[in-house]
């Protein structure tokens, strides 16, 4: 994808809530979130989703929480919170319609 | 079994992330280091027989420090901070106001790095600088001229006795003085304090 200022923006705005996304089902820490946003393309480096973990921490969106791990040093575990939860609702929402929308007028310019 | 140059290589770019994240307050500087620190830990985990080439291209994908930077800044907030405002021209106004007042205070007002009330300090705590203490010993030498200078010479015969000050004008004068010493290296000190204090604080909004 082009990397103007239009489509950075957009990555840049869905990104937090695919993170939120990827942590509804089970906690995850940051090596599995990467994986997991890699396939995406949305995720410039590896190190610039510890700006936006932080932020969401910040937020209240996300909780934390250190675990042993068998093969390695600890880990940090994210977690959705309640808070989270919601904002990733209203997300949807607003993408749904603005998802058709945009497919709408764009669908109408190809046919004039 | 480390790479022969793991921390060497792992330090220096820990080091350049901490550089680029310096105007980030010192809370998310610490975390983001930390988050970085433990992501590189758990690659190494990952490897068998690291070498530096695997090193170096952990730490490739995790990015460049610039650009984790940029993204930290974006996200929490933090404007990027302005280019140093301590120049020649501030150096020249803290030393020069004390020193040549008429040249300190004219690079003390076209500096933008001093607020009008801290110009106006500059300018009138104490107006002239050390200059004015020049003046203020003046002013008894005058005082003593004109009453001896001319009275006493033969030809004008007699002058009207000029009465000494009284007592709480040479402690006026005493007063003024201490204040000319002390005033100028004081009010110096106060501007390369607020010099400092807003050069050293980044900006983050609510």
């Amino acid at each position: 994808m082009p990397s103007d200022g239009l489509v950075t923006q957009m990555r840049k705005g869905a990104l937090e809530y695919c993170v939120l996304a990827l942590l509804v089902g089970r906690s995850r820490y940051a090596f599995e979130l990467i994986e997991g946003l890699a396939s995406t393309g949305m995720l410039t480096s590896e190190g610039t989703i510890y700006p936006l973990l932080s932020r969401l921490r910040r937020d209240g969106l996300v909780d934390t929480e250190w675990r042993e791990s068998t093969d390695g040093p600890p880990r940090r575990y994210y977690r959705v919170t309640a808070e989270g939860k919601r904002a990733l609702k209203a997300f949807r929402d607003e993408w749904a319609g603005f998802r058709t929308a945009v497919d709408a007028v764009l669908e109408k310019g190809a046919t004039l | 079994m480390s790479a022969p140059h793991a921390d060497q290589i792992v330090n220096g770019y820990l080091a350049r992330l901490e550089q680029a994240l310096a105007d980030m307050p010192n809370a998310r500087r610490t975390e983001l280091l930390e988050d970085v620190r433990a992501h590189i830990a758990q690659a190494r985990a990952g490897l068998t027989d690291e070498t530096d080439a695997d090193i170096l291209n952990v730490l490739d994908r995790i990015g460049e420090p610039a650009d984790i930077a940029t993204e930290a800044r974006e996200r929490l907030g933090v404007r990027p901070r302005p280019p140093s405002r301590i120049g020649l021209l501030e150096i020249g106004a803290l030393v020069l106001t004390p020193f040549l007042w008429p040249v300190g205070i004219i690079l003390l007002w076209t500096s933008s790095a001093w607020n009008t009330r801290d110009n106006l300090i500059g300018t009138l705590v104490p107006p002239g600088g050390y200059m004015g203490l020049g003046v203020l010993a003046f002013l008894p030498l005058i005082a003593v001229r004109t009453s001896s200078g001319v009275c006493g010479s033969p030809g004008f015969g007699y002058c009207p006795a000029i009465p000494s000050p009284p007592a709480w004008v040479g402690l006026l004068v005493a007063l003024l003085f201490v204040a000319y010493l002390v005033l100028p290296l004081l009010t110096a000190v106060y501007l390369g304090f607020r010099l400092r204090r807003a050069n050293a604080r980044p900006t983050v909004p609510a």
